[in-house]
């Protein structure tokens, strides 16, 4: 008698016990495609696929429209229009000039152009143009493609890598 | 039972009613503890860990709910919980790329979350409250989340019409219309027009039958194992129109053997005088010049060649109409003089134009194809096939309707079956259960289904009927992208109200006006009123884009404003009427409301203001960055060498006031000029002459030259 209790509490304990151990469900494998809006094949290396954020994928939409023309070698139309211009503009991807001007320089320099800030008035104003939320997201692509890669000032890298 | 046993009995029992108390109340304590560790107070919990390190905690803190929160809009159908995990999802503070998922802010959008939800874009389930049922399909539940990749699939679903910010959205429906899709299958909002494969009433005429079959095998397109896609052994970037079906040795003799008896239509070639031909053909350059012709009449804007610089091998030119490379070994040459002089009365609906030729201009150009664009190899390997029999040709005829080619390839008298594919309309909505995978090794869901099928048909259904096509994974993901958004009419009536429709765009002109516009097929390049292609500037404002004469003198003789452009207007050999004709009618309907040419008097410019407009245009604004004007200069807008001759003051006006408002699409940036800056500058504009009359040695040598350049 005392055996047969014993197995049925012992049989009332192991499926409370299971029962409160249930098992999680396993969270979905992250797709690196999931996370990406869209790509950009790094300039330097076709090899190596960029993953772009919301905000870059419009900046390089917007980038592909109005600023290829001279801020890349090779347009949609063919040939640059980059070769032609006196100062030389700088490749989009050009880490070593960009990377160290700040989001509000270039921010500035897009909407007012550059003789307003003392550069080249080659560089035509946008601010009529695109909005400042447009502005924003092309200087965003402008980070994402640049070689070597831009670290934010005052934050680690790490936390900017890939993503 | 003895009183003593009984009290015995009752000690027991109270001893089991103890324990199974206590074991009881045991039990009831997992439940708390359960509820304490579902997954989202998990999330909540952690949320609130991620707060206590942002420098805004206490707005954080102000803005965090307890419970299960979700997004209600009856309307709309809508009960989404995703913001119990995704809680920061308005904290626009967390919108750094550093804050961890669920936690990170939405991505700014047009749309509000508060407003629309989350599964409207993102699918899902949204009353879930667990990761795994939210996000992936479930049994009870089928549409998971949408990849990022392909979101732009969501804003078509009610936006039928294009949007600038979903360039893959319209590049989908672009190749759905492009690659003839609607041929078989039926989608919404792709129009269906009057000819989709060439009509191959007369095809008997043109080709022989050994090359139908070499085609039908081969439709030009060849995959190497590296996944190269070639066009009659050249490179290509383009995915040809006629895709591969898989086709066995008795379908291609019977097919061939019943298309090339097809010879319905009485054909009369055209005969040039038999003394002119003898005299010309003494001559020893003659498929150099008619080369010279090919080129001067800008064929390569819609026909490519290959050719061969460096030991690399491309195809330079146009995709409106075939490749050219090895034609002359294709076609019969009484037929191609007879197409060649009217392409309408061989295919009423044709994109290629009625040139204006003449009997030597044609005759030499037919012997360049004929002589020069062959390849004496383009029929190795295929037996010779001899006279069709009666079988073969029964047989033919049964396949030509059985394989789906009468869906896209008209021949007079023969009925194709009604909606040959299946209805797409409501592709983008199907559930995974209503789908056929078959014995395909992929995970069942709408989207792997979608892109299996396109890339290998037979993959998910041996038996398909569906041809095979070439895709790169970008092509993919575009016509992925748009059959996703293909989800039918929306369920409820407050989404209905939301539809974006498809503007109507059919620009039908009428008279004098619409007979050359239809012989010469502006429309193949030019937009018209929204309607028509995008290979060459829009036409709708032309009236008051362009001088009337300027106009006359262009379409005698068309010369690229644009330097770097490959593809150029093709030399008609319009006569003065026909050019006559079409400007008339520019300048007098083709006008924009804020542009009236007439309101502006060329004389007010004085040569002040013309200087002063030289000095911003060079100094302040240096507008030559992008614009040429004599030798230098840049490439990405028009050259201005012959801005007085060409636009209207009114047009310059009211473009450097505000280029989109009149060319919405137009990248010129919308520049700050003071009302005197505009006059000055077009006054300066204004000034800049150059004739483009033609000028017979100096224009065949210069289009020569353009021509070389086109082909870099």
């Amino acid at each position: 008698m005392k055996f047969r209790f014993w197995i049925s509490a012992l049989l009332l304990i192991t499926i409370a016990a299971i029962s409160g151990c249930r098992k999680h469900a396993e969270a979905p494998k992250p797709d690196p495609l999931f996370s990406a809006y869209d790509t950009e094949p790094d300039w330097t290396d076709a090899q190596k696929i960029i993953p772009l954020s919301y905000q870059q994928s419009q900046g390089k939409r917007i980038f592909y429209q109005q600023c290829v023309w001279c801020h890349a070698d090779a347009t949609p139309a063919g040939p640059s229009n980059r070769s032609n211009l006196r100062p030389v503009p700088p490749l989009l991807n050009d880490g070593a000039t960009l990377n160290t001007e700040s989001d509000a320089f270039m921010q500035n320099i897009i909407t007012l152009g550059g003789s307003a800030l003392g550069k080249s008035a080659m560089m035509p104003p946008y601010g009529k143009m695109l909005s400042t939320e447009e502005i924003r997201s092309v200087i965003a692509f402008t980070r994402a493609v640049a070689q070597p890669p831009y670290q934010p000032p005052g934050r680690p890298a790490s936390q900017y890598s890939a993503k | 039972m003895p009183a003593e046993e009984m009290g015995k009995l009752t000690g027991r029992t109270r001893l089991i009613f103890a324990i199974s108390s206590v074991v009881f109340l045991a039990v009831l304590a997992i439940s708390p503890f359960k509820d304490f560790r579902r997954e989202w107070k998990q999330y909540k919990r952690s949320y609130l860990r991620l707060a206590q390190t942002r420098p805004d905690t206490k707005k954080l803190l102000a803005d965090y709910r307890r419970d299960i929160d979700q997004i209600w809009l009856p309307g709309m159908n809508v009960i989404d919980r995703c913001t119990t995990c995704h809680q920061g999802i308005t904290q626009a503070s967390l919108s750094d790329s550093a804050v961890p998922q669920p936690f990170r802010a939405h991505p700014p959008i047009p749309h509000n979350v508060r407003d629309w939800g989350c599964t409207v874009c993102h699918r899902g389930q949204g009353p879930a409250t667990e990761v795994a049922e939210a996000h992936e399909s479930t049994l009870a539940w089928e549409q998971p989340i949408l990849p990022t990749r392909l979101i732009q699939a969501s804003c078509g679903t009610c936006h039928y019409a294009d949007l600038p910010q979903t360039p893959q959205l319209t590049k989908g429906r672009e190749l759905l219309a492009e690659l003839n899709c609607q041929g078989c299958h039926r989608l919404p909002g792709v129009e269906r027009p009057a000819m989709l494969g060439p009509d191959l009433t007369n095809v008997g005429m043109k080709v022989s039958r050994e090359w139908i079959y070499k085609w039908l095998k081969e439709p030009r397109t060849i995959v190497d194992k590296d996944g190269n896609v070639t066009v009659n052994g050249y490179e290509t970037e383009e995915e040809p129109r006629m895709p591969k079906f898989r086709l066995t040795e008795t379908e291609l003799r019977g097919l061939s053997a019943y298309l090339s008896i097809q010879k319905a239509k009485s054909f009369v070639p055209y005969k040039i005088d038999a003394h002119l031909v003898a005299a010309w053909s003494k001559n020893p350059e003659l498929a150099s010049q008619g080369e010279l012709r090919f080129r001067q009449m800008f064929c390569s804007t819609c026909h490519s060649l290959a050719v061969t610089r460096a030991g690399e091998t491309k195809l330079i030119g146009g995709d409106i109409g075939p490749e050219l490379t090895k034609v002359g070994s294709k076609v019969n040459t009484d037929w191609l003089v007879t197409w060649l002089r009217d392409p309408h009365g061989y295919l009423p609906h044709t994109k290629m134009p009625r040139y204006g030729w003449s009997d030597e201009d044609l005759y030499k150009v037919t012997q360049y194809i004929t002589t020069k664009l062959t390849d004496s190899d383009l029929l190795t390997g295929v037996a010779q096939l001899g006279q069709p029999t009666e079988d073969e040709i029964q047989l033919g005829h049964r396949l030509f309707l059985e394989k789906g080619c009468a869906s896209c390839h008209v021949i007079e008298g023969l009925n194709p079956q009604k909606d040959f594919g299946p209805d797409l309309s409501a592709i983008g909505g199907k559930n995974a259960s209503e789908l056929e995978f078959g014995a395909a090794k992929i995970p069942h869901n709408l989207v792997t289904y979608i892109q299996a099928k396109l890339q290998d048909p037979t993959s998910v259904n041996p038996a398909a009927r569906m041809p095979q096509y070439n895709w790169n994974q970008a092509d993919l993901d575009a016509i992925t992208t748009a059959l996703l958004s293909m989800k039918s009419a929306p369920p409820t009536s407050a989404l209905q109200n939301l539809v974006v429709p498809r503007k109507e765009v059919a620009f039908r002109p009428t008279g004098a006006f619409a007979e050359v516009y239809e012989r010469y097929k502006c429309y193949t390049c030019h937009k018209f009123n929204g309607y028509g292609g995008d290979l060459a500037p829009e036409l709708t404002y032309e009236g008051s884009r362009a001088q009337r004469q300027w106009i006359v003198d262009f379409l005698k003789n068309p010369q690229t404003l644009r330097p770097t452009l490959v593809l150029r207007m093709p030399q008609f050999n319009m006569s003065d009427k026909d050019a006559a004709t079409l400007a008339d009618y520019m300048t007098m309907v083709l006008q924009h409301p804020a542009a009236n040419p007439a309101a502006i008097d060329a004389r007010q410019f004085t040569p002040a203001m013309a200087a002063l407009g030289k000095q911003l245009y060079e100094v302040k604004y240096q507008c030559q960055s992008c614009h040429t004007i004599g030798g230098t200069g840049g490439y990405v807008g028009p050259n201005l060498n012959n801005a007085g001759g060409w636009l209207t003051p009114a047009w310059i006006e009211g473009w450097l006031r505000n280029p989109q408002d009149l060319v919405p699409d137009t990248i010129e940036p919308r520049r700050n000029f003071t009302e005197a800056e505009v006059n000055a500058l077009t006054a300066y504009l204004m000034t800049l002459r150059q004739s483009i009359k033609p000028q017979k040695t100096a224009t065949s040598a210069g289009s020569h030259a353009a021509a070389q350049g086109a082909g870099q």
